[in-house]
Order: C-alpha cells, then sequence, then structure tokens
C-alpha cells in the first residue's frame, strides 16, 4: 500500500512520460537535458506540482575512493535530480537527467522555481556543476578558498585514509593480555 | 557653555518653526523641507555565534537606518558532510549519523532513512514496533515544539515561558530516555524494527521486555501534563499583548511562495495549506488515529506559533490512543545478519517536526548506500529568508527568525 501517489496521478503522468519508472513507491521520470527546464514548469502548470522539494546530483562513477563501487559497471555522468511534488494530495515525482563530466553545465531552474536557488549552489560547490543563468553560483557551505568538490567519488576521505574503519579495533591491549604495556 | 547652546538650539528651533509654519515666505519650497536626506546602506553582520540564531547562522544584512534592504544567510558553520560519511558506512551505522541532524528530534530523523531502507529491502516491520516508533516520534515532536515554544518567547523578550517548556520538556526526554537509553540521540530504530527497550528487564531471547515497566501510566501523566501545557502557554504568552503586537501581521509567507521555496512543515501549514505528511504515509499507523491538523490563516508569526502549540495538543491526542491500542507482538521482523540492500532507489519522507524530512537512498547492492540525499527541512525553510526579510524592520528580524524554528544541524548536515 502507498497512499503518496494515487493511481489516477500515476496514470496521468505515464500517458504524458512513457518512461516513468515506478520502483519502491519512488516515481522517476528521465528526461534529456535540453527539456530540463520546460519539463519543471509543465509538472508545474499541468500537474499541479507546486512543491520544490530539493535538487541534488549523483556521481556515476565506476573507480571510487569512497565507499564501494557499483556493481555493475555504469558509464561514468552526473545524474541530476529535483524532486517535485504537490500541497493537497502528496503526489511526488522525481526528475532526473544525465550530463557529461567534463564541463558539467546545465540550465538553472530559477526561474522557474526560486526555491531551487540554494539547492543548486549546493550542487555547484558539491559536484561542480555549472547551473547557467543562475543569479548567485557562490559556494554554499565551503570556505572560499576550498578547492575541490567533496562529493565526487574520486574525493577521498582523509579520515578514512589516515585511519581505516571498519577496520582493526582501535582499543589497546589491556595489561593482562601480555601483548603491550604493563609490567 | 551647554546652558548656552541648549539656548541657542531653542532659537534655532523656534526659527525652523517659524519658517516651517509660514508657508508664505517664498524661499522655503515644500520640496525643501521634506527632503529626503540619503543614506549609505550600513552592512549589519549578525551571527554566528548569537543566541538567537538557533547555532551557528551568520546573517549579512544591509541595513538602511532600521529598515533590512536586503540579507545574505552565511551557512556551513555547522557543516559535517552527512551524505559522503554515509557513503562510507554500512546501513546500520548510518542511523547514528542521521539522528543528530535535527538534534532537536533525533528520533523523528531516524524514521525516513528506516523506512526507505526497509522499502528496498521489501520488509515491514511489526505492528508494535511501528506503534512505538509512532509514539516516540510524536513525542520527539512534543519536545522539539516545547523547545520552539520557550525559545520563541524568550527572543520576543518574555523569559518565563522558557523555563517552563523546559520543564515540561524535561518530562518528555525522560520518557525517551526511559525506553530508548538516549535522551537526544536515541539510535533506537534497527532496520526491520527496533531495538529491544534499554529500560527493559532480562532481554533474553525468550523473555524479550519491550517497553520499561510503568511506561504506559507515566507516558499518560506526562501526556496530561503537555496539554495542561499547552493551555497554560496559551494564556500566557498567547495572551500578551506585546507578544501579539511583536508578532501579529509580522513576516507574512504566502502560500505561493512556502511551496515554491519548499517551505514545510508547521510553517506552510501556517500559510494555510492544510497539508500534512502524517496522512500521507504508510509505514506509520498515523490512519488509525483521530487527529486535527492546525491550520493558520495569515501565515504571520503568530500563526506559525499558534500552529506549533496546537500541533502538540494534537500529538499528545495521537500517543494517548497508541497507547491504547498497543498491539503485542514481536519488535523485529527476520532480517539477515549482514544486511544487504539490493539495487534500486527509494525516496521517502516524513513530517518531522520542522517539515518535510526526506532521504533519497541509491543502492547499489552494497553494504552501504552508493549515494544518500537527505532532504532537511530546514534547508528549505531558511532559503526564503532573503525574501522574507527584504524590506522589514530590523526588530522584526529576530520574531522572523525565531517563528521559522530552524536547526543549524538540520540546515547544513
Amino acid at each position: 500500500m502507498n497512499l503518496s501517489n494515487n493511481a489516477e496521478f500515476i496514470e496521468s503522468l505515464s500517458s504524458k512520460f512513457p518512461n516513468l519508472e515506478n520502483n519502491f513507491d519512488t516515481l522517476k521520470i528521465k528526461v534529456k537535458t535540453s527539456d530540463w527546464t520546460s519539463t519543471a514548469s509543465m509538472l508545474k502548470d499541468e500537474f499541479n506540482l507546486t512543491y520544490f522539494s530539493w535538487l541534488s546530483a549523483i556521481d556515476w562513477e565506476n573507480e571510487v575512493s569512497v565507499g564501494d563501487p557499483p556493481k555493475e559497471p555504469v558509464s561514468p555522468c552526473f545524474e541530476i535530480i529535483f524532486c517535485l511534488s504537490d500541497s493537497i494530495d502528496g503526489n511526488v515525482v522525481l526528475v532526473s537527467t544525465e550530463i557529461e563530466k567534463e564541463n558539467a553545465s546545465i540550465p538553472s531552474l530559477v526561474e522557474v522555481f526560486a526555491g531551487s536557488n540554494w539547492h543548486e549552489r549546493e550542487a555547484y560547490e558539491m559536484f561542480g556543476i555549472e547551473f547557467s543563468n543562475h543569479p548567485n553560483l557562490e559556494k554554499m557551505y565551503l570556505p572560499d578558498d576550498y578547492e575541490g568538490n567533496p562529493m565526487l567519488k574520486s574525493f577521498e576521505l582523509i579520515s578514512r585514509e589516515v585511519k581505516p574503519w571498519p577496520g582493526e579495533v582501535d582499543v589497546e591491549g589491556m595489561p593482562e593480555d601480555g601483548s603491550e604495556g604493563g609490567s | 557653555m551647554w546652558r548656552a547652546c541648549q539656548k541657542m538650539d531653542q532659537r534655532e528651533a523656534v526659527k525652523m518653526d517659524d519658517i516651517l509654519n509660514a508657508g508664505n515666505i517664498p524661499y522655503v519650497s515644500e520640496a525643501s523641507v521634506s527632503v529626503e536626506i540619503e543614506t549609505e546602506d550600513m552592512t549589519l553582520n549578525i551571527g554566528p555565534q548569537h543566541p538567537s540564531t538557533h547555532g551557528v547562522l551568520r546573517l549579512v544584512a544591509k541595513v538602511d537606518g532600521e529598515k533590512i534592504s536586503s540579507v545574505e544567510p552565511v551557512l556551513g558553520y555547522m557543516h559535517r558532510g552527512y551524505e559522503k560519511l554515509a557513503e562510507v558506512r554500512t546501513y546500520p551505522q548510518i542511523t547514528t549519523l542521521v539522528n543528530r541532524i535535527d538534534w532537536v528530534s533525533g528520533f523523528a530523523n531516524e524514521i525516513p532513512f528506516i523506512a526507505a531502507t526497509e522499502k528496498l529491502m521489501e520488509i515491514e516491520a511489526p505492528e508494535r514496533a511501528k506503534h512505538i516508533r509512532l509514539i516516540l516520534t510524536e513525542m520527539a515532536r512534543i519536545a522539539s515544539h516545547f523547545v520552539f515554544n520557550g525559545a520563541y518567547a524568550l527572543e520576543i523578550g518574555a523569559l518565563t515561558p522558557i523555563f517552563l517548556a523546559m520543564e515540561d520538556r524535561e518530562r518528555i526526554l525522560d520518557l525517551i530516555e526511559s525506553v530508548t537509553g538516549g535522551r537526544f540521540h536515541p539510535n533506537f530504530n534497527r532496520i526491520g524494527g527496533i531495538k529491544p527497550a534499554a529500560g527493559a528487564g532480562p532481554t533474553t531471547k525468550k523473555n524479550i521486555q519491550d517497553l520499561p515497566a510503568g511506561f504506559y501510566q507515566e507516558t499518560r501523566d506526562a501526556m496530561e501534563k503537555v496539554l495542561d501545557a499547552v493551555e497554560r502557554m496559551e494564556d500566557l504568552v498567547g495572551g500578551n499583548e506585546v507578544f501579539k503586537v511583536r508578532t501579529k501581521g509580522v513576516g507574512i509567507i504566502s502560500k505561493e511562495l512556502a511551496e515554491e521555496y519548499g517551505v514545510s512543515g508547521p510553517i506552510l501549514r501556517a500559510s494555510g495549506v492544510k497539508f500534512d505528511l502524517r496522512t500521507q504515509t504508510d509505514f506509520l499507523p498515523y490512519d488509525q488515529f483521530e487527529y486535527e491538523i492546525p491550520v493558520g490563516e495569515n501565515g504571520d508569526c503568530y500563526d506559525r506559533w499558534y500552529v506549533r502549540l496546537m500541533e502538540m495538543k494534537e500529538s499528545a491526542k495521537i500517543i494517548l490512543q497508541a497507547i491504547d491500542s498497543m498491539p503485542s507482538g514481536p519488535l523485529q521482523t527476520k532480517v539477515p545478519k549482514v544486511i544487504k540492500v539490493p539495487k534500486g532507489q527509494s525516496y521517502v519522507r516524513t513530517e518531522n517536526p520542522k517539515g518535510e524530512m526526506g532521504f533519497y537512498v541509491i543502492s547499489e547492492g552494497g553494504l552501504g548506500p552508493y549515494r544518500l540525499k537527505i532532504r532537511t527541512p530546514s534547508f528549505s525553510n531558511i532559503s526564503i529568508l532573503p525574501v522574507l526579510l527584504e524590506d522589514q524592520l530590523l526588530p522584526d528580524l529576530i520574531a522572523i527568525m525565531g517563528s521559522l524554528d530552524f536547526v543549524l544541524g538540520d540546515v547544513d548536515r
């Protein structure tokens, strides 16, 4: 049972977007990058999805310096996702597109949803994705002189390099163990 | 000398009055009397360490006299990079992290993450576990709103309510502690259920106890006291003329503006949108209970305060019902010893005390998520600040900011 999206909404959405995915109660539409802003305004006007929830990105990469790599090989790209909802029935849908990693750039959604401003700034600093037409594309969290984009899979987590964990237990041996310390 | 100056000033004043009153004097034109002095905007730095900023938020305000011309929030003082950290942790380890996002309501943060993971694993927690989750979530909501109620009155200038609120909140935290063992960071949810309660008796496999002895009665007493406290607060704070003047008609957020910026929770409802994710979710049994969704009319600071106050009442009602209809049964479904989540993507959002909290779990079939997007309510809620504070008066800044009830851990993650 899923109360989040009603069947009527899913039907009307899938007639417009035949490639609608509905896995684990999560609706996801994949669009071309050229349809990025037009999809957002269309969903806002025609499907009454006026509530802008969030925007973020995924770094798809086979060779990673943090965590586990994907089990099956993926084609390296940035997947950018935004989430819209309505405030009556609670319909919620994710819209995603894939862009090249080289000179990653995508039109900003600020014209359609002013609330995407901060979310795009976050994606810009964490992934290095340029949002064209963004009014104020500056760093959100990190210091001005910070270099690198921390959410990239190639960005090492320094503390993990210094001390791998989970791994060996870092508790010193007790004196009774005889291994070290104590007399 | 001073006297002389004063006399001269008086004389000057008399002269000015003459000029102003005598409209027939030819060389004093209307324009020269009501001349507007061009003032330079002053940059006022507020924070990051200021008690009314709820943590470490810095606001760079450009003020023209008492009027704010623009505000730029500067974030990142509390940025801990949880989205990155989640990529190097296993699923059971992540609940420890998510507790600390919005530390005022730690328990409520765990729910959407656990629910998203359970959806991917296609398992469901037993009914009893769901009920206990629901009770603790609502307790976290009450505790969070108590903090808001006390702190907001304090920001407006009333000292007493914070003491009353903290005392009442302590009672709720004690209850949470008696079950989970932690006041702020319970880390109580497990994938597929909950952990056996802290205050329980022998926890051998055969004789597993869940809720501590006397929990039901203590909760009933505490909820009665919450209902009393709400009434008292309504009277004490809401009936205060100064409070009304400072908050009514101040910082109005329209429905359209709120939705465009992704503002959620009590703030959205105060703007007249009857939208509560508790009615939309299926993994906590909210549909079994009767409760109302308080909605505001004007979307001003007063409404935001009032909606939260009324929500505490409704939460207390939900808890009382949940205790009466507590099902018996196990606390955990069967899950593998090493939790591996199959490949898939799931977005689950719940009604946190502060608004919509969502976790987008992207699993590639490993021990930990490939990517975890954390959607926090406070981030979107304060993204409205630059628009909301434009052309407001400086004294209203604190009133407006306080009414948004954000926590910086929830903003920066």
